[in-house]
């Protein structure tokens, strides 16, 4: 009998698991049939750019956010290191190139140094990324005292493909998860770096070692958020350090949208993904409805806080 | 995949001293020293564990068995003294061979069955296409051990119940190319009779193989009936080997320094457990997920137990008692609850013991909403005294042993002011010295007029109830009071349907 029960079970803890992630897709539906009521051209490939475009580095920037939270860590610094990236790309990666690359490679590795210093010294992560923030922001301000600057031009190029029958933004959105659903979820680094939020001790006792598991979490950090950075900079078309200070806060709300949790040990990529573009889409929808610019925020909050109720409720429900 | 062979049989490497006492040892602790800081943990341990035996490891909590553990397994170095694999001085590499299954499991809750087993067994799976290869070698692994277990590789291991994720942590630890020595600890405490016989059938098929296993546990009768030999471990030091044939339990007890429990003198139930008492709680034909038409009262005074075989509903009445939202139960005072998981639910890691102890008492302790440290001090200081909780209320709670930790936990629910407690399964794991005393506890309270609703996997513990209900399948089959309570009878009733006796 305990064999015929045995499929039955996890469907329903799946589920339980996937109900986040499915709030926030149902939020992000109506979202998106709210806007093309108010403006019917929304839905046309033109219409699903415009909107979109502008989630693609948050998503990005959720990605990173995600990868370090299934270690049981969390990023303050990712804003302002995103901000940093646009500079980079708005200044050295123009005026000498192999410079410009050379700095990104060091800013992965800075982030790689970074986790290994959180896993050696035993700091809390929310202090040693709060640290490395100032830094991003105190590097950015050195490069780039004001906004301006202008990218290369192959970033400018990807900023303004257009592929024929396909809103362009969703490609860097679905390759993203793909990638970072492939390395979390289907590889054994991944179940290193999950087994590093859920239970170290496990780890250490089968003879892992969890500070390499850290370093490679923090390193993939470190690499979305450049990537994140050069999306940013490719649809701006400048470098500000500031540009992207409420990623810090936003990124964490899109991953907790998407089921993850501050716990660790959960990698959810599609729901980052969605989390993030739900997030980016209310912004829009308040400006399609008119929302007065200094109400905004208070009103994002509100929506945020409604759909992690509904994540909630589903959840007891289905418990 | 090589994961699914047995191990090959007498596997011990020529040169090796081939005592006279048959097989050659696998592996071997010669004065073993460990010390934490000030504690002495190990003071000279000698013990060979021979290919193709079940040695049972016993002592009280404390007395160095955990440690010992690790050390064998070479989780852990020691101060002096040397540990030889095959004869051998062992190196970390050598330790390969020597697996074990810990009794808090060492599994990551959020991973699937099929990629914890990637964690600890990734020596001996492909590099590619593990997923798969780990799947079917956990599934094999668990039908040979546990026919009917019903976990399925891709389960994550938190949505499992404790008794499916102890199941996998023994098919983990035996998830090996080689097995040379398979140490489990405690490894029945929360497996179903069921579980726990299939086990030990694989046990003995393992040293049939040459397999060497170390089996700790509480359950002396148990280590008696497996057992070839049993080592008894105090103070430290290996005090007594004997073979197990011709071992009684009160002789283990006694050679573990225990001055044996006298079986319940203090306030024994009251014989007429009928007597009439105020209700206090009832349950009149619960139904519900995990039991059917379940009626069952707690009287003013009385202690309850809920006893059947594990995860036969008596949780769920525990959790109905606890929060009383339907119509058919009905509880008429405040409630405290011990939960039996106290790693993940019971202490509160941060605090001391005193501030774990005085939680739930805060508020009856506070007046006007501000606290008194003097009164809190003194309660504690009184709980501290009465159960002898080793360390005192200063110290951190998780410095303490297991069974210290539970007498804070299982203090805490009787410091507040609670007319009713509930216990869920708190004596798993704890020594017999620690049960003795709350079952003490226990007893001096009812007798004070406070309820008490206990389940326990343990039958033997019902015997310091005054009424008994027995369940199965969420129903519940038998209510025994007084002196029908008795583990025989509970089990007999446990079993009826089936038709067979333990």
């Amino acid at each position: 009998m305990a064999q015929l029960l045995a499929p039955a079970l996890p469907g329903r803890a799946r589920m339980r698991r996937s109900a986040p992630a499915a709030v926030s897709t149902v939020a992000l539906i109506v979202m998106i049939g709210v806007c093309s009521s108010l403006q019917p051209g929304v839905l046309t490939v033109e219409g699903l750019t415009l909107v979109l475009s502008a989630t693609v580095p948050l998503v990005i920037a959720a990605q990173a956010q995600m990868t370090l939270m299934a270690v049981g860590d969390i990023d303050l610094g990712i804003g302002n290191f995103v901000g940093l990236v646009t500079v980079v790309s708005a200044t050295l990666l123009v005026s000498s190139p192999l410079k410009g690359v050379l700095v990104l490679a060091g800013l992965v590795a800075a982030y790689a140094v970074l986790g290994l210093l959180i896993h050696l010294r035993q700091v809390p992560a929310l202090i040693a990324t709060l640290g490395a923030s100032f830094v991003w922001l105190g590097l950015g301000l050195f490069l780039l005292p004001t906004p301006g600057g202008t990218t290369p031009g192959w970033l400018a190029s990807f900023g303004a493909w257009q592929p024929a029958g396909l809103p362009a933004p969703l490609v860097p959105l679905v390759v993203v998860a793909l990638l970072v659903y492939l390395l979390s979820a289907r590889s054994a680094l991944g179940v290193r770096m999950r087994g590093l939020g859920s239970n170290p001790v496990a780890l250490r006792r089968a003879g892992l070692r969890p500070v390499a598991s850290r370093v490679a979490a923090y390193a993939t950090a470190g690499v979305l958020g450049v990537l994140s950075g050069l999306v940013l900079a490719s649809q701006t078309g400048g470098g500000d350090v500031s540009s992207a200070s409420s990623y810090t806060l936003m990124t964490v709300a899109a991953v907790i949208l998407g089921g993850g949790s501050f716990a660790g040990g959960t990698a959810v990529p599609w729901g980052a993904a969605v989390g993030g573009v739900t997030l980016g889409l209310v912004s829009v929808v308040l400006s399609l409805l008119d929302v007065r610019s200094d109400m905004q925020s208070a009103v994002q909050g509100v929506i945020v806080l409604a759909v992690l109720a509904g994540r909630v409720v589903v959840g007891k429900v289905l418990r | 995949m090589h994961v699914d062979n047995l191990p090959a049989g007498g596997a011990a490497p020529p040169g090796t001293d081939t005592g006279p006492a048959g097989p050659p040892p696998v592996v071997t602790a010669r004065g073993v020293t460990k010390a934490y800081g000030r504690t002495r943990a190990l003071a000279g341990v000698d013990l060979a564990v021979r290919a193709g035996e079940v040695l049972g490891l016993v002592g009280h909590n404390g007395a160095g068995k955990s440690t010992l553990m690790r050390v064998l397994a070479g989780l852990e170095p020691c101060d002096t003294g040397t540990v030889l694999v095959h004869g051998r001085q062992a190196s970390a590499g050598d330790f390969r061979t020597v697996r074990m299954a810990y009794q808090e499991t060492s599994l990551c809750p959020d991973l699937t069955v099929a990629e914890n087993m990637w964690v600890s067994s990734r020596h001996c799976l492909p590099r590619v296409r593990w997923r798969r290869a780990a799947s079917d070698a956990v599934r094999r692994r668990l039908d040979e051990m546990f026919p009917g277990h019903g976990v399925s590789p891709r389960d994550r291991v938190e949505d499992l119940s404790l008794s499916r994720r102890q199941m996998v942590e023994i098919a983990r630890a035996c998830l090996v190319d080689r097995l040379d020595l398979l140490i489990l600890d405690e490894p029945t405490e929360s497996l179903g009779p069921d579980a726990a016989r299939s086990l030990y059938a694989y046990v003995r098929r393992l040293t049939e193989a040459g397999t060497a296993v170390l089996l700790i546990s509480h359950r002396i009768r148990e280590v008696l009936s497996v057992a070839d030999r049993v080592a008894v471990l105090r103070d430290g030091a290996v005090t007594a080997e004997r073979p197990a044939s011709g071992l009684t339990e009160p002789d283990v007890l006694g050679l573990m320094g225990a001055h044996v429990a006298a079986p319940p003198t203090f306030g024994a139930p009251t014989a007429a457990g009928t007597i009439a008492r105020d209700t206090v709680a009832e349950l009149l034909g619960a139904t519900g997920p995990g039991l059917r038409e379940v009626t069952l009262r707690v009287g003013k005074g009385e202690v309850v137990g809920l006893a059947g075989l594990a995860g036969q509903g008596q949780q769920e009445v525990l959790e109905r008692l606890w929060r009383p939202v339907r119509r058919d139960t009905t509880v008429g005072v405040s409630r405290a609850y011990v939960p039996g998981d106290r790693q993940r639910s019971g202490v509160l890691p941060l605090w001391s013991v005193g501030d774990n102890l005085i939680v739930t008492a805060l508020r009856g302790i506070a007046r006007r909403g501000l606290r008194r440290p003097a009164e809190e001090r003194a309660v504690v200081a009184d709980w501290v005294k009465r159960l002898s909780i080793r360390g005192g209320a200063e110290a951190g709670i998780t410095e303490l042993s297991g069974g210290n930790q539970q007498k804070v936990i299982v203090a805490r629910a009787f410091a507040s002011p609670a007319g009713l407690v509930l216990l869920d399964d708190p004596f798993r794991g704890v020594d017999v010295h620690t049960k003795t005393d709350l079952y003490g506890l226990i007893r001096q309270e009812a007798a004070k007029g406070r309820s008490v609703v206990w389940y326990s996997s343990e039958n033997a513990e019902m015997a310091h109830c005054d009424r008994v209900y027995v369940f199965r399948a969420g129903r519940v089959v038998a209510e025994l009071t007084g002196e029908e309570i008795s583990e025989e009878r509970i089990i007999g009733v446990s079993f009826a349907e089936k038709g067979e006796d333990d």
